[in-house]
C-alpha cells in the first residue's frame, strides 16, 4: 500500500469530508485508499462479510461529479463507510451473520442505510458479526471469527466486532454497528474507538434484523468523537416506519464539540462502578476523571439503590426476545445455528413469562432511579466493560483473583445499564493495558441528551491522544 | 421463595415439552449448567420485584397509542 493511500485511509470523517468539500481530495482517491487498506487489513481481521469494490468505485466517481459540479451533499459527501451486515441494503445480501439467513436480499434499504446514502456516504462493504448480533465475541461459525487490530490473536468484542476492526484497522472512515446490551460499545471499547449506543427510539430500527426488539439501537462507529457526532446527525430523526421511533426534535450534534466540560457533574455508582475491573481497566478510567476535574468538571458518588440484578434483568430480556423471534426456524433449521447461539435461544425459550415481565418491571425500577440520580449530575462514568480483549474463542474470562466467569455475564456488568434504562452512551478511549490493548469509559446521560455525551467525549480527546493512536497492522 | 439449586435433565425436558421445542439427545445436558444460572438470578430479581414497595412499577414494555 502506497504511503499516500495510507494517509487517506487514515483521514478522520472530519478531515475528509472537509478536503473533499474543498475538492482538495476526491472521493475516488478515498475510496481507493480504504479498498486498498481492506486488501491488506481483511485477511487479518476478517472484519467484513462483503466487500462491494466495483460498486463502491463508481460511486466514488459519480460523487466526484456531482462535488466538481457544485453539487455538494454535506460532510459525510464521499465517505467511505462499512455497515454491520444485519442492517438491510437493497439488493445486497444481508446475513446477520447467520447460514439461516445467507440468502436474504432486501427489497429496500433500512431507514440509517438510505438517510447515510441521502447524506453522500459511500458504502465500501458490510461487516462481520456475531451470529444474529446474540452474543459478544463476533467467533462466527458461519464467515470465521473477526479478529482485534490490536493483535490478532485476541477477540473484537461484539457482537459488532467486524465494524469495531474495520474502523480501527482505518479500511472506513466510519461503520454503523447495532447495540442491544453493549454491541456497539464492547466492540468500541476493545478496538480503541468511539461508539454509541442513542437513546432508545432516536434512531430507526426499521430494515434491521432484530434481536430484542424493546432494547436494539443502531449507532455510529467512529474514531473521534467528532465523526461520532457527524454521523448520528445524519442517521438520528424519526421513522414513521418504526413503531418505536419517538418524533423527539433532533439537535445539530456537533454544535457543542467545543464548549468544554467546566462546571459538568459527573456521577459514580459506588460499590459498582469501579468494583470488579482488571486493575488496567480500573486505573486508565480513574485516570480519565482526574483529566475531566482537571479541565473543570467535577466527581460526585450517587447511590443506584437496586444497580444490582441488571445482568440478570438484561440476560432474561435479551435471551426470551430473540427466541420469539426465531421460534420457527429453531424448530425447522436448529443444525444451521452455531453452538452458542442455538443454546441461548433454546435456554429463551425456557424462562418463564414472570421472569420476562419481572424484569420489564425492573427496568422502570432502574431507569426511575437514574432520572432521580440525574438531579445531582449530568452524566454518568464508568468502565465499558471489566477487562481488555481476551483471546479469540474464549468462553471463559478471568477480572480477578485467578477466578474464572462466564464471558456473556461478564462482558454486560456495566453496558446493560443503558440497555435496559434507554439511556444515552457513549464509549470513548481511555487508556492501554500493559500488553498495548485498549481500554474504553462509557459516559451515560440523560434521555436525548446525546449533545452532552458528545461535548465531554470531545474535550477528553482534545486533552488526550488515545485515539490517536493506531493499531501496527 | 424457593431457591432453584441446579436444573435436572428431566427438568429440561419437561420445559422443552411445555415450550413445544424439539430437543434432540444431549442438548439438555449442554442447557441445564447455564440455565441454572440464569434461573436462580431470575428468581433473585422476581423476588425482589414482588415486594410490596415495588407493586406500582409497570413494565418498561408496555402498550403506547404513538406506536400504531
Amino acid at each position: 500500500m502506497s504511503s499516500v493511500n495510507s494517509e487517506l485511509a487514515e483521514l478522520s470523517v472530519a478531515e475528509a469530508g472537509d478536503l473533499i468539500a474543498k475538492k482538495a481530495v476526491s472521493p475516488v482517491e478515498l475510496v481507493y485508499a480504504c479498498l486498498a487498506r481492506i486488501a491488506v487489513a481483511n485477511p487479518v481481521v476478517n472484519a467484513y462479510i462483503s466487500v462491494y469494490e466495483e460498486q463502491a468505485r463508481a460511486v466514488a466517481k459519480a460523487a466526484e461529479t456531482m462535488v466538481v459540479a457544485g453539487h455538494h451533499l454535506g460532510p459525510l459527501h464521499g465517505i467511505p463507510m462499512g455497515l454491520k451486515d444485519n442492517i438491510g441494503l437493497k439488493d445486497q445480501t444481508t446475513t446477520a451473520g447467520s447460514k439461516v439467513m445467507a440468502d436474504w436480499v432486501p427489497t429496500r434499504d433500512a431507514t440509517v442505510a438510505a438517510r447515510l446514502r441521502g447524506n453522500g456516504a459511500i458504502f465500501v462493504g458490510k461487516t462481520n458479526m456475531h451470529e444474529f448480533a446474540w452474543g459478544g465475541t463476533s467467533d462466527n461459525p458461519h464467515y470465521g471469527p473477526v479478529r482485534n487490530p490490536w493483535n490478532p490473536e485476541r477477540f473484537p468484542a461484539g457482537s459488532s466486532g467486524g465494524s469495531g476492526a474495520a474502523v480501527a484497522a482505518r479500511t472506513c472512515a466510519a461503520a454503523l454497528g447495532t447495540d442491544t446490551g453493549g454491541s456497539v460499545r464492547l466492540p468500541s471499547a476493545v478496538n480503541g474507538i468511539v461508539g454509541l449506543r442513542p437513546t432508545i427510539g432516536r434512531v430507526s430500527n426499521f430494515g434491521v434484523v432484530p434481536l430484542a426488539w424493546s432494547m436494539d439501537t443502531v449507532g455510529p462507529m467512529t474514531r473521534t468523537v467528532e465523526d461520532c457526532a457527524i454521523v448520528f446527525n445524519a442517521i438520528a430523526g424519526h421513522d414513521p416506519n418504526d413503531g418505536g421511533s419517538v418524533p423527539e426534535p433532533v439537535a445539530d450534534y456537533t454544535a457543542d464539540l467545543r464548549k468544554g466540560v467546566k462546571g459538568l457533574r459527573i456521577g459514580v455508582v459506588p460499590g459498582y462502578f469501579f468494583n470488579h475491573l482488571q486493575p488496567p481497566v480500573h486505573d486508565a478510567v480513574k485516570s480519565a476523571l482526574t483529566t475531566f476535574e482537571g479541565l473543570g468538571a467535577t466527581v460526585t458518588d450517587v447511590e443506584i439503590e437496586n444497580i444490582h440484578g441488571n445482568i440478570s434483568a438484561q440476560l432474561t430480556i435479551e435471551s426470551t426476545e430473540p427466541s420469539a423471534y426465531h421460534q420457527k426456524w429453531l424448530r425447522e433449521r436448529p443444525t444451521d445455528y452455531g453452538e452458542d447461539v442455538r443454546t441461548q435461544l433454546e435456554m429463551g425459550e425456557m424462562l418463564l413469562a414472570t421472569h420476562y415481565v419481572q424484569a420489564q418491571r425492573y427496568r422502570r425500577l432502574l431507569r426511575q432511579e437514574f432520572m432521580e440520580a440525574f438531579k445531582q449530575v449530568d452524566v454518568f462514568i464508568c468502565p465499558t466493560l471489566p477487562f481488555t480483549a481476551t483471546r479469540v474463542g474464549e468462553m471463559k474470562v478471568v477480572i480477578e483473583n485467578g477466578r474464572e466467569e462466564d464471558m456473556l455475564s461478564a462482558i454486560m456488568q456495566f453496558t446493560g445499564v443503558p440497555s435496559l434504562t434507554g439511556l444515552p452512551s457513549l464509549n470513548v478511549p481511555c487508556g492501554f493495558d500493559h500488553e498495548g490493548l485498549p481500554v474504553g469509559m462509557q459516559i451515560i446521560g440523560r434521555p436525548f441528551d446525546e449533545s452532552t455525551l458528545f461535548r465531554m467525549g470531545a474535550a477528553f480527546q482534545e486533552e488526550t491522544d488515545f485515539h490517536r493512536q493506531q493499531p501496527n497492522l | 421463595m424457593n431457591d432453584v439449586t441446579e436444573l435436572s435433565k428431566m427438568d429440561i425436558e419437561v420445559l422443552a415439552r411445555l415450550a413445544a421445542l424439539p430437543l434432540p439427545e444431549g442438548r439438555p445436558d449442554v442447557i441445564r449448567g447455564p440455565l441454572s444460572a440464569w434461573v436462580k438470578d431470575a428468581n433473585e430479581l422476581s423476588h425482589k420485584m414482588s415486594q410490596a414497595r415495588y407493586l406500582d412499577l409497570i413494565p418498561a414494555a408496555i402498550f403506547s397509542h404513538d406506536s400504531f
